[in-house]
């Protein structure tokens, strides 16, 4: 194993808002972090969260999901089924001994192409700062969780 | 593992250097030709050129390739065309993918290696995926012949005219009364100098006379379903409360109108009235009333028109105002007297300083009309009797209403004199006598017959009113029962109840009174005994009441009048008993009240303090204490329920009891209300009555819940200046002892005058009806309602135009601070011949300017305010500074950051306006200050390097184009979207700037981003061309990329349907039941393939395996952590 590590993320970007913004940024040519190769779907609203757990079993150390800003999703509310999912998605994460900052969504109009090259490095940042997502960390993330969920469900 | 039958072609672009620059296109090929299914891999100069697409042809025709990747920009780019290469050759256009190596990749790095692997790993994605792609077949659907243009300005105008002269027909809605927009407020037009209106309004009549447009002006989009060639669109018409057709635009009725407002159309300088046209050349010409919500009127349980009473009470027509009062109100005077005004509490004035003195001014009204004779006796036109059982203020009420109606009423009262409450329970320093007197003597004189001295439930019962003749009966016999608290020692000598005692007092009797007198209660009739007692004599007046001071539910001005009288008052205070000696009352036990709490049937629970005992001294105790209704009326009428309460129960829509005829109101019901509840009582008594009289639904329209002031916004108009309530005069003090003289005197006509001149106008149209009276072709009518018309055309051209920049944003121009600083709009009007000086150019006194400035990008290019250039200002100041010389020679400075005058003859106008001695100080305005009384403008003179300050008579703020301030709410009505200015979004800025990102909605003028006239016009028919070419092709072609269900799998569970927005799916009967999409109305969004928890929905060109096999083939070389 090297020493360096080039964090390996998949984003799913809507084709409305944030793929059209991510083209955006580089028709502006923004120069950003490489490491998300980015898959269109219609709606950030499509991600299955299965898509999410297929990344990450393949390999991916980080998943990013974008879509159009709450309120202007093109078929009208499909970000904020997003968000829900995600947010349940992530407290499963712990469970499969995965970090749940390894997967984040956000928010990029079709104007915000510098906004999403930040939102990019952002995240690439992040992951280099988790490392390689390390399957031998699991049981220990997994331990953690329970301890949490274990504290969390007794009586106070 | 390769897949039987695949054969994958790769292609990857250079475009010039812009991809080979960055990325290793050779590595690249090289690459993919070694990833399964491929069968060829190159890379070429240009792909999308000509021989590149040759090229990909060939291949598929010799190599016998059945899928292609195309590695180059992006898919929004290119896609259509590549999909049309696979289809000339015989392909299935959906065997295509693309990988985006060039604005996700060449583009956003310069480090090649990294360059290089990411287009290898997004080439691997792509070749994954194409090889699961599936032939689909685009659906044809036909196109509606008709559009749809959203916006009557100057674009809207010519968009429209274009497609109706190419033969289909137009729908054009105008928000506003008029058509004609922004362009209709301008004086003139750069660099021709051309007359704004004399070139448009040709424009405007060709809409209004073409066979092919419907207008629907003052109307608005509120919703829009559908697609690309079936768009739904759903249109709210306002009422313009105007006949357009009949109206002549004679002006007469503006003329009469008492509400000025300020003008919208001159931008806020002049005014207008509440009926009006916005300009002289309006198309349509006919008159529109602006009618809004009122706050006080809704606050009015009996919606009595408050605004319209007002101004004309302001105008001086006392008459016309008292006829409006009258129109709901039998009771102006009494109303004026004690009314609890709840319209007071609404009224919007109370956000400038106080609200209106509204019950004094209806009271003036009253007080102050002369010469008034009796009233012209109704004319009876209907056979129905009504009898009303009470002729306090709801049975008088609703007799009113009746009568008017032209039933034949009779009113039957118990008492000696008629008026109830208002006659026995009111003291007569609130309410005189012969005030009350004087209205039931009206009431009487329309015809309604009250017998007094007649109680209804002994000799004369209900069933016998029915026999003789009565069509419906109405019990009216309000709450007049006082208790006395069930304490120790409430039948003592010197105790009394709260009504009785004032009513011996009205009746003229004698009442013995003690000289230390305590009232037991908190409202309004506690405060009534209290201060009649002190009126009698007594020395010491004492009122306790369970409630704190500030829950005290009597009057604050009655409560503040009792403590001038010398009355104490004992607020948390509760009666334990009475203390007796020799069989009178000596005192009261009372105990210090904690809490006021309600038990779960209602019932009034009081916590006390405890060790809190101590009594008050008194020798009269007078129980004010809530009161009851007495039902003997009502004994042994059949199928009557009466409540725990001892009232009577009614329905509380439409006041019905039980028996069929048979309505009761006011106090019997609700127990004690205030008077205007009582009055609204009757009153909705009164259209039951008519309604069951005349066999009609009682309850329709009936059951809407009121509207609130809460729900609506009044805006204060600008510049409002604050005015102080006029006050009541009152009796002076000393002259109230022992007589019960009126206390409150009213207002003289000068405080009258200025009282109602405060009045805001917020509903704008008064409802004062004085348009209607003078109409010669009586085309007004106030009832008119909103409607909804439902429209379906094939295509939409967004024109909506603009806002402007507005200027007090940007506090150091000291916009509206001081006078004479005007925005650049505001002098178009002031320039304009038909504007509020007819277009003298003038300081706010009136003299004409010597020296102006023109300051630059009021908004624009600005970090503080908006980055954008609003792109006509320039001009648009040029223009203004030749105005300003033509009209007045006076001294004009520029001060500009860039003059941008690119146009055909914009800069031959520039240098005109040069030569015209307009001076240009290369420099943004920084500041316009008051030197003294001088205006002073500071700048830096970039040229010179210094700071400048100029001394001018009249500063021009250019402030640029806005979006529309509702541009996102619009946005979203449609469907489309806004870019981070809120202009809407074009779909490629460059290649398809007047296609909004949703198909079949193209957008024209200033709505998508800054333009002058010729650039509106232009974009404004190339969103006609586009629509023509929509409507003329007759069938549009839908992307087939819909949901479908695989009814195997589907549980019927119905996740997909909760999250369907577009309500494509539904649960079939037939059979098993199973999820179904209708394909018409799926738009692929996928959020029910997320949702599936069988795994039963997939979306085609996104399948699970699709993506699965994309990840997979961009993850492909990373440690996998799959176990099998």
């Amino acid at each position: 194993m090297t020493g360096h590590f080039e964090p390996r993320i998949v984003g799913f970007l809507c084709n409305w808002c944030a793929y059209t913004g991510a083209d955006l940024a580089g028709t502006s040519r923004l120069k950003y972090a490489p490491n998300v190769d980015i898959i269109r779907v219609m709606c950030s609203g499509r991600v299955d969260p299965t898509f999410i757990l297929k990344a990450f079993q393949l390999g991916a150390d980080g998943v990013l999901i974008c879509g159009c800003h709450p309120g202007d999703c093109h078929y009208s509310g499909g970000n904020y089924k997003a968000a829900r999912r995600i947010a349940i998605l992530k407290k499963l994460l712990k469970q499969f001994g995965i970090e749940p900052e390894r997967l984040r969504l956000d928010w990029v109009s079709a104007s915000e192409g510098e906004r999403f090259a930040s939102v990019v490095n952002e995240m690439t940042a992040q992951i280099r700062k988790l490392g390689p997502l390390m399957p031998t960390n699991g049981p220990e993330i997994a331990k953690e969780e329970a301890k949490e969920f274990a504290e969390s469900a007794t009586p106070g | 593992m390769n897949r039987t039958g695949v054969k994958i072609g790769v292609y990857v672009c250079h475009c010039g250097i812009n991809i080979a620059a960055t990325v290793d296109v050779e590595a690249v090929r090289a690459f993919a030709a070694t990833l399964n299914n491929v069968a060829v891999a190159r890379h070429f100069q240009f792909l999308c050129s000509a021989p590149g697409q040759e090229m990909i042809k060939k291949d598929v025709r010799e190599l016998g390739l059945n899928r292609v990747v195309v590695a180059s920009c992006s898919p929004r780019m290119h896609e259509i065309a590549f999909q049309g290469v696979l289809a000339d050759t015989g392909l299935n256009p959906y065997y295509l993918d693309m990988a985006n190596i060039r604005e996700q990749c060449s583009w956003i790095t310069s480090d090649t290696a990294q360059a290089t692997e990411k287009a290898k790993r997004l080439i691997g994605g792509a070749v994954a995926r194409v090889a699961l792609q599936e032939p689909l077949q685009g659906r044809q659907v036909p196109v509606i012949p008709k559009a749809l243009v959203v916006g009557g300005g100057i674009a809207g105008i010519q968009a429209a005219l274009s497609i109706a002269d190419a033969g289909y027909h137009v729908y054009l809605v105008e928000r506003e009364p008029s058509i004609g927009g922004r362009m209709a407020q301008l004086d003139r037009t750069f660099p021709t100098l051309d007359c704004s209106a004399c070139i448009l309004i040709p424009k405007m009549v060709a809409v209004e006379r073409h066979p092919n447009i419907t207008l629907l002006s003052y109307s608005e989009v509120v919703k829009v379903s559908g697609y690309v060639g079936n768009f739904k669109v759903r249109v709210k018409k306002k009422p313009r409360y105007v006949e357009p057709g009949a109206c002549t635009g004679c002006d007469e009725c503006a003329r009469v109108c008492p509400v000025e407002v300020l003008s919208e159309f001159d931008m806020g300088q002049g005014k207008r009235r509440a009926i009006y046209r916005p300009f002289a050349q309006a198309v349509p010409s006919a008159f529109v009333i602006d009618k809004r919500k009122s706050p006080c009127k809704l606050a009015c349980p009996a919606h009595v028109k408050v605004q319209g009473y007002i101004g004309l009470i302001g105008q001086g027509k006392l008459k016309e105002a008292l006829d409006l009062i009258r129109e709901e109100l039998p009771f102006p005077s009494v109303c004026g007297r004690v009314c609890l005004r709840p319209c007071e509490n609404e009224c919007e004035r109370k956000q400038v300083d106080e609200s209106l003195a509204i019950a004094a001014l209806k009271r003036f009204a009253a007080d102050h009309v002369s010469n008034e004779g009796p009233p012209v006796p109704v004319r009876r036109t209907k056979k129905e009797k009504v009898a009303i059982i009470g002729s306090g203020p709801t049975g008088i009420a609703a007799a009113y209403d009746l009568v008017r109606m032209g039933y034949g009423v009779t009113v039957f009262e118990a008492a000696p004199v008629a008026g109830g409450m208002l006659a026995l329970g009111i003291p007569d320093y609130r309410l005189p006598r012969e005030v009350l007197q004087k209205e039931i003597d009206r009431v009487r004189a329309l015809g309604v017959e009250i017998k007094t001295n007649t109680p209804v439930g002994q000799t004369l019962t209900i069933p016998d009113l029915f026999k003789q003749g009565s069509g419906a009966i109405f019990i009216a016999i309000g709450a007049q029962q006082s208790h006395r608290l069930p304490i120790p020692g409430s039948e003592l000598e010197g105790t009394l109840a709260g009504l009785s005692f004032l009513r011996d007092i009205k009746m003229g009797k004698r009442v013995k009174l003690g000289q230390r007198v305590l009232v037991f209660g908190g409202g309004n009739v506690a405060l009534d005994c209290a201060r009649s007692a002190v009126r009698l004599g007594a020395q010491e007046v004492r009122i306790a009441c369970p409630e704190s001071r500030e829950t005290m539910p009597a009057d604050p001005s009655e409560i503040k009048q009792g403590e001038e009288e010398g009355i104490v008052i004992h607020p948390s205070r509760t009666l334990a008993g009475l203390l007796g000696y020799d069989n009178r009352v000596a005192g009261a036990d009372c105990l210090n009240v904690l809490r006021i709490m309600f038990d779960e049937e209602g019932h009034l629970k009081l916590e006390t303090v405890p060790a809190s005992a101590h009594v008050l001294p008194a020798d009269t105790v007078i129980f004010a204490t809530g009161q009851a209704p007495e039902l003997g009326v009502v004994s042994g009428v059949q199928g009557l329920t009466i409540t725990e309460r001892n009232t009577i129960a009614a329905d509380p829509d439409t006041l019905a009891t039980g028996v069929p005829g048979l309505f009761a109101g006011g106090d019997v019901v609700t127990m004690a209300g205030s008077v205007i509840e009582a009055i609204a009582s009757g009153k909705k008594a009164a259209v039951s009555i008519d309604r069951y009289l005349q066999g009609r639904d009682l309850r329709e329209g009936r059951t809407e819940e009121p509207v609130k002031s809460a729900d609506f916004k009044v805006v204060i108009p600008p510049g409002t200046q604050t005015a102080p309530k006029q006050i009541m005069p009152e009796l002076p003090l000393k002259d109230r002892q022992g007589n019960f003289k009126e206390v409150a005197l009213g207002f003289t006509r000068e405080m009258a005058v200025a009282e109602a001149k405060r009045c805001l106008n917020c509903a704008v149209c008064s409802e004062c009806h004085q348009c209607e009276a003078v109409c010669l072709p009586k085309c007004i009518h106030h009832a008119l309602k909103e409607e909804e018309v439902d429209l379906e055309v094939g295509a939409i051209a967004i024109a909506t135009g603009h806002d402007f920049f507005h200027a007090p944003l940007l506090p150091q121009y000291n916009y509206g601070h001081f006078p004479n600083i005007i925005e650049s709009m505001e002098f178009e009007r002031l320039c304009s011949a038909t504007g509020p000086t007819g277009g003298k150019i003038v300081l706010a006194d009136g003299r004409v300017p010597r020296s102006i400035a023109i300051i630059h990008c009021v908004g624009s290019r600005d970090y503080h305010a908006n980055t954008y250039c609003s792109r006509v200002c320039c001009m648009h100041a040029l223009k203004q500074a030749y105005l300003v010389k033509e009209k007045t020679g006076a001294q004009v400075y520029e001060l500009y950051t860039d003059i941008r005058a690119s146009g055909k003859g914009y800069e031959e106008f520039y240098e005109r306006v040069q030569r015209e001695g307009v001076l240009f100080i290369h420099g943004r305005g920084a500041e316009v200050i008051m030197q003294g009384d001088q205006l002073v403008v500071k700048a830096e003179e970039t040229g010179l390097g210094r700071p400048i300050t100029l001394p001018v008579d009249l500063v021009i703020l250019s402030t640029g184009m806005t979006p529309r301030k509702d541009s996102e709410q619009v946005a979203r009505i449609f469907g489309i979207t806004c870019d981070h200015h809120r202009f809407f979004m074009e779909s490629h800025l460059k290649l398809r700037p007047f296609h909004s990102n949703t198909d079949g909605i193209f957008l024209a003028g200033t709505c998508q981003a800054p333009r002058d006239i010729p650039d509106t016009i232009a974009h404004a028919n190339a969103s006609a061309a586009e629509i023509l070419s929509l409507l003329a092709r007759g069938k549009v072609a839908i992307e087939p990329l819909v949901a479908e269900i695989n009814p195997e799998l589907c549980s019927a569970c119905p996740a997909c349907i909760c999250v369907c927005p577009y309500q494509a799916i539904s649960l079939n009967g037939k059979g098993k039941r199973v999820a179904e999409v209708n394909e018409a109305l799926c738009k692929g969004c996928g959020a029910c393939a997320a949702s599936c928890p069988s795994g039963a929905i997939t979306v085609k060109h996104f399948t699970d395996r699709q993506v699965f096999a994309q990840i997979e083939g961009i993850l492909a070389g990373t440690e996998s952590r799959s176990k099998p």
